[in-house]
């Protein structure tokens, strides 16, 4: 595997950006023409992949499309229909398979997902809300220059802000953001237990097609992707989901739960996410949370769950064991390394500290996008098997505890032994602390790609 | 060994199916038509007679030549492929079939080259038995219990962790009393209907979710 080239794919597919500020931008193509246009004056603003030697920009750019998007840039039909089945059908016509049902119906997402005239997302990122607003205003002023497109809809998310400095916390309190995977190729700060496990435990990039179409994935095969190659190649597809979060459920739930638990309250949580609120491992540190460890780069990732098969230390169904098994499965954790995905994105809506009282209704969540090679393999995979149902761990029908649609039913279970602060709980009637607000599936195409669509040069031949 | 698992048989059957130029539609389709409107749930004819883990009805056509450098090579006839996991002996299980549910079988294997009837008993199972090839694999969730056996354990399992779930924390004596009370509840409760205890869904034609 030679280096990749970081000037052909999108820095937003590399690379988290760790930049505090961001604003999802949602536009509809009216004319093709015009808004190949706009994806031409676009290309220079596009931020790569390329190392930022002269420290972070004050802001960055990133375009993706539907399907629908595509098809309004009049990409050639033989191109169209060679891009996978779930793309072309976008998230909503895939909600039975995803489980959102319910109070995750699509009939209850907001008003920009429900008339399909979402054709692009235009992701900015900002080291401030001032060069957020005026990097904002400059490409809103280039699709009216250009008469490219119109504004659907935006979504602002932010860095938690608690005591008045920016974390990587969500809503529920909980530090985020650990468990990306290392790619072959992909330059980055790595820690061991990101990548995929090897037979002597040690840890190893997965490979790049896991991440990137045109490459070789854990199989050995090429990732399904659209013709021509060279559109497909160095790009990536993307799951945009708007997770509303009922902080006011989480927190009576939490209090109801821990009035009968002896391990105490913030244990409890800790037993429900798999890492204690400063985001120490539960499994390495399954009596308190320890920051030496959260912040240490050579632990906060670097654990397994195969000695603790019972979950005596990490509940079987805590949620970061189930969306990430590691060596939970056995077969020293091969059954997982084709069912990962990387994870960008931030809160939305104001942080609320523990004293403060607060609401269901409050508008706060998480914009939660994954980015994998494909999507009905890895992010639909975890979603409906691994977060919807619970056979493979098996936790029969349990659905995971924070991120499943339980509408009432299902339960929880904390394993324990006979110590009295860490016995056995069964959490049951779980109402959904999260709920579905929205979003689709995008295509992250190269540089190379966009240029091509900007140019109307591709050519399925 | 093949054909048993502890006290499972595994049964595999090809059943050549009739080959009329003059059946209109042919065999084949008449099979896929009647097998595609079959319930999957309590009122699936594997479900009303006993003894079946998991049944898998298939008609193959012919083996798909892939092309070059494959060789092209064709099945004599098409066949319908009935595979089950079953509790006990074979013929056991294939008199119970005929004793329940001969109208079914019947509907499907009459469009079968040679196929007796379920009337006649004797001559039902030394057609099957004709059809058999050995059974290898198994379906790994059977678990050598018999099919009453793992219902009534699916219900107890989801009754005591609904009895758990409901009185932690409850005073020793009176957990203890409720426990007994339940213990006995489920030793009396009839055994749930084969079929019953699943999600509903559908007949799926494959496996990939599309």
């Amino acid at each position: 595997m030679s280096k990749l080239n970081e000037t052909d794919i999108q820095g937003f597919t590399l690379r988290g950006y760790n930049l505090p500020v961001a604003r999802y931008i949602f536009l509809e193509f009216t004319d093709a023409e015009r808004a190949r246009e706009l994806i031409r004056r676009l290309l220079g603003e596009i931020t790569t992949g390329q190392q930022w030697d002269g420290g972070k920009p004050e802001s960055t750019v990133n375009i993706a499309f539907t399907h629908r998007g595509l098809a309004a840039l009049e990409l050639p039909d033989a191109t169209l229909l060679s891009f996978p089945v779930e793309f072309q059908q976008g998230m909503r016509k895939r909600a039975d398979i995803l489980g959102d049902t319910g109070r995750n119906d699509p009939v209850r997402w907001d008003p920009v997902w429900l008339d399909g005239r979402v054709h692009a997302w235009l992701g900015v990122n900002a080291k401030s809300a001032e060069a957020l607003e005026a990097r904002c205003a400059q490409m809103l002023a280039l699709t009216r220059e250009t008469g490219g497109a119109t504004l659907r809809g935006s979504q602002d998310a932010a860095a938690a802000v608690v005591d008045g400095a920016q974390t990587t916390k969500e809503h529920f309190g909980f530090t985020d953001g650990f468990g990306n995977p290392d790619y072959l190729g992909v330059t980055r700060s790595s820690q061991p237990g990101q990548g995929k496990l090897m037979k002597d435990g040690s840890w190893a990039p997965l490979a790049t097609g896991e991440l990137l179409l045109g490459y070789a994935d854990e199989a050995g095969e090429l990732p399904v992707a659209p013709v021509p190659h060279l559109l497909a190649s160095n790009g990536t597809f993307m799951v945009y989901r708007k997770l509303h979060q009922n902080l006011a459920t989480f927190r009576a739930y939490l209090e109801e739960q821990a009035a009968r638990y002896g391990g105490g309250k913030e244990k409890l949580a800790a037993k429900f996410i798999g890492r204690w609120r400063d985001g120490t491992p539960v499994e390495l540190s399954p009596d308190r949370a320890d920051s030496s460890i959260a912040q240490d780069p050579a632990q906060s990732t670097n654990f397994k769950f195969g000695a603790d098969l019972e979950g005596t230390r990490c509940p079987i169904g805590a949620h970061i064991r189930r969306v990430h098994p590691r060596d939970a499965f056995g077969f020293n954790g091969k059954l997982i390394d084709r069912r990962r995905i990387t994870r960008r994105g931030l809160p939305y809506g104001r942080f609320a500290a523990e004293s403060e009282t607060v609401s269901d209704s409050d508008d706060r969540g998480v914009i939660f996008m994954a980015l994998n090679a494909d999507i009905s393999r890895q992010f639909e995979f975890v979603q409906q098997q691994w977060i919807e149902y619970g056979n493979d761990a098996h936790l029969g029908n349990d659905k995971d505890i924070l991120m499943g649609n339980h509408g009432g039913h299902g339960k929880f279970v904390v394993q324990g032994d006979p110590t009295a602060t860490n016995p056995p709980l069964i959490c049951s009637r779980l109402p959904n602390f999260v709920e579905l607000r929205g979003g689709d599936y995008f295509f992250l195409p190269s540089i190379t790609a966009l240029g091509m669509i900007a140019l109307g040069l591709v050519d399925p031949r | 060994m093949p054909n048993e698992s502890g006290k499972v048989s595994g049964l595999t059957i090809l059943s050549p199916i009739i080959d009329d130029d003059k059946a209109i539609p042919s065999h084949d389709l008449q099979i896929r038509r009647y097998l595609a409107g079959l319930p999957t749930d309590e009122e699936s004819p594997f479900a009303l007679a006993p003894g079946t883990h998991l049944a898998r009805l298939v008609v193959m056509d012919d083996v798909i030549y892939v092309g070059m450098p494959a060789c092209e090579e064709h099945l004599k006839s098409k066949y319908l492929v009935f595979e089950s996991n079953c509790d006990g002996d074979l013929e056991g299980y294939l008199r119970g079939l005929a004793a329940n549910v001969p109208d079914y079988l019947d509907a499907i294997w009459s469009h079968c080259v040679g196929y007796p009837g379920a009337a006649n008993v004797a001559a039902f199972v030394d057609y099957m038995k004709a059809c058999q090839i050995e059974t290898t694999f198994y379906f790994a969730a059977v678990n050598d219990k018999s099919v009453p056996e793992t219902l009534r354990a699916l219900r107890t399992q989801r009754a005591v962790a609904d009895f758990v779930a409901s009185h932690q924390g409850m005073e020793p004596a009176r957990v203890q009393r409720e426990f007994a009370q339940l213990v006995a509840a489920l030793k009396t409760q009839p055994i749930p209907k084969a079929g019953s205890m699943g999600p509903r869904r559908d007949i799926k034609t494959g496996g990939r979710n599309e």
